[in-house]
């Protein structure tokens, strides 16, 4: 990839201070991303509920 | 002074308790190993002789007093440099943190204070809990004394290589992916992640607050379970605290195992992966312990290894990333390499591959969770190789992810390493024990069945 295109990716993220080294890291973390990404299983539905859900704090003293 | 350097944490409390040690003779003597042996080692980063020096003294008159505090009351213990101690830097072993001061205790510190406890310093760990051994730090990695030139694990390196070395009795450390159980499985120790919620993160830097949690290591099973039992408890300022009753951890442990069924997860050890000869052959030897001791052994199935590794590596890296988006957007250059390398992997992965990172994890739980409706507890391997040499990149990077740890941070089961022999070489081999939700008292009592059967955890480094 090259260096315009890594820049680019880096300030979308917010990174607008990375050297050259760094953006040759931001080169390897999209390539494990990619990898990443594709060792997700393919049948994870919507209908199936995440680790994290929001939840109230259970009421305390209130009675209505 | 070897005597008192490998003293357990229990039977130094019965000591102090019954007058026949000085908490004060105690520190003294720790301080003077950590004073000669720290500077090859580096378990600690910041060591506090006037702190300890002052708690060990206040103990001493409590102690005389008779007021008597419990069991780590006058008690020399340490803590990973992502723990805050008050008007002491947490560094997170960072250049990033260098100069930030901790205005207030963690509150696993402020149960630790409140118990007695004589603090002795901050231990290292891999910067930020996640990059390491790094050469690259304002402070040089810990080495591991077994083997003398070797990788300790981490990241909670410090605490694993200060209680192999008879540095300290009792040290706490985290885990997110595995990092109270490696060092504990390197290092020749015993450390337990507790179930998630157990013990609060109040005041703990977090590397990735959905996986993160603190836990007990210590030399023995029987102290791991004392100093769990202080710290375990609700806190209504961790938003991820558990409201559960806490039972005595340390009421099963001569109980005994006869009759309890234990599953054994031998594929991850050697079909997810091909461990050291030595290390299957060390976990097919602890399954027969367990069997002799009376225990119903039986092979058991959890889904591939590769499934929890990929879910937690998106979870870390994304929940990292967002923690570390403005230090990486303004100081990128003050992190070493490898923490720099593994918190911008998260930087790329997109929101949907984070959800469903989320949705796989649930999965995986109800999965896990379901299979060991069977069993009591169990067994399967922690590590998968010995320690490898500490100057070897390719090697600390080719083993870092041939563990068998990261289920249970997915799961937030409770899971904890202790030894289960040594190679040819000397280097500690280990294992690993899982038990239910909330269920710590039935692995303690599994491994302390195990711990009496055999000699591992009384060998400590020679010539030290």
């Amino acid at each position: 990839m090259e260096k315009a295109d890594l820049t680019r990716i880096a300030a979308e993220a917010g990174l607008t201070r990375l050297s050259d080294q760094h953006l040759e890291q931001l080169q390897r973390s999209l390539a494990a991303a990619r990898e990443l990404a594709d060792k997700l299983p393919k049948d994870l539905h919507w209908s199936e509920e995440l680790s994290l859900t929001f939840r109230l704090a259970r009421p305390t003293g209130h009675k209505p | 002074m070897s005597d008192l350097a490998f003293l357990s944490l229990s039977e130094a409390s019965a000591r102090l308790r019954a007058g026949k040690l000085s908490p004060v003779t105690l520190t003294e003597a720790l301080l003077d190993r950590i004073q000669r042996l720290n500077p090859r080692f580096h378990a600690f980063i910041r060591v506090t002789p006037d702190l300890a020096m002052a708690a060990a003294r206040q103990a001493e008159r409590d102690i005389k007093g008779g007021t008597w505090r419990g069991a780590l009351h006058g008690i020399p213990f340490g803590l990973k440099d992502i723990i805050d101690w008050s008007g002491l830097p947490t560094t997170a072993h960072s250049k990033v943190l260098a100069e930030n001061i901790a205005t207030a205790d963690a509150a696993v510190s402020q149960r630790l204070k409140a118990a007695g406890g004589v603090f002795m310093g901050k231990l290292a760990t891999h910067e930020f809990a996640i990059g390491g051994p790094s050469f690259d730090l304002p402070w040089p990695p810990a080495v591991n004394p077994w083997g003398g030139r070797h990788f300790p694990g981490g990241s909670s390196s410090g605490s694993g290589v200060a209680l192999a070395l008879g540095l300290l009795p009792a040290a706490l450390g985290t885990d997110t992916g595995g990092s109270v159980r490696n060092p504990a499985s390197m290092c020749g120790i015993v450390g337990m992640k507790p179930t998630y919620g157990l013990v609060s993160r109040r005041g703990v830097f977090p590397l990735a607050n959905s996986l993160d949690h603190v836990g007990p290591m210590t030399r023995t099973v029987r102290d791991n379970a004392l100093l769990l039992q202080l710290i375990a408890g609700y806190d209504g300022d961790d938003p991820g605290s558990a409201e559960v009753p806490i039972p005595d951890y340390g009421a099963g442990l001569e109980a005994g195992i006869k009759g309890l069924s234990i599953g054994l997860v031998r594929h991850f050890y050697t079909e997810d992966f091909s461990a050291h000869p030595e290390q299957v052959a060390a976990l097919d030897q602890a399954a027969q312990v367990l069997g002799e001791l009376g225990a119903e052994v039986r092979e058991m199935r959890l889904p591939p290894l590769e499934q929890y590794a990929t879910t937690t590596r998106i979870i870390i890296r994304c929940e990292a990333f967002a923690i570390h988006r403005q230090w990486l957007a303004t100081r990128p250059e003050a992190y070493g390499d490898l923490a720099r390398q593994r918190i911008l992997d998260g930087a790329v992965v997109s929101a949907a591959d984070y959800i469903d990172a989320l949705r796989l994890r649930a999965r995986l739980t109800r999965q896990t969770l379901a299979a060991f409706a069977d069993f009591d507890v169990v067994l399967t391997a922690s590590n998968m190789d010995p320690a490898c040499l500490i100057d070897d990149a390719e090697a600390c990077a080719r083993l870092y992810p041939r563990q068998a740890r990261q289920p249970f941070n997915v799961t937030g089961q409770p899971a904890l390493a202790m030894p289960a022999g040594f190679t040819a070489d000397g280097l500690p081999l280990s294992l690993q024990l899982i038990g239910h939700p909330f269920q710590e008292a039935m692995v303690y009592r599994v491994a302390a069945a195990y711990e009496r059967a055999t000699t591992w955890t009384e060998r400590h480094p020679l010539g030290l």
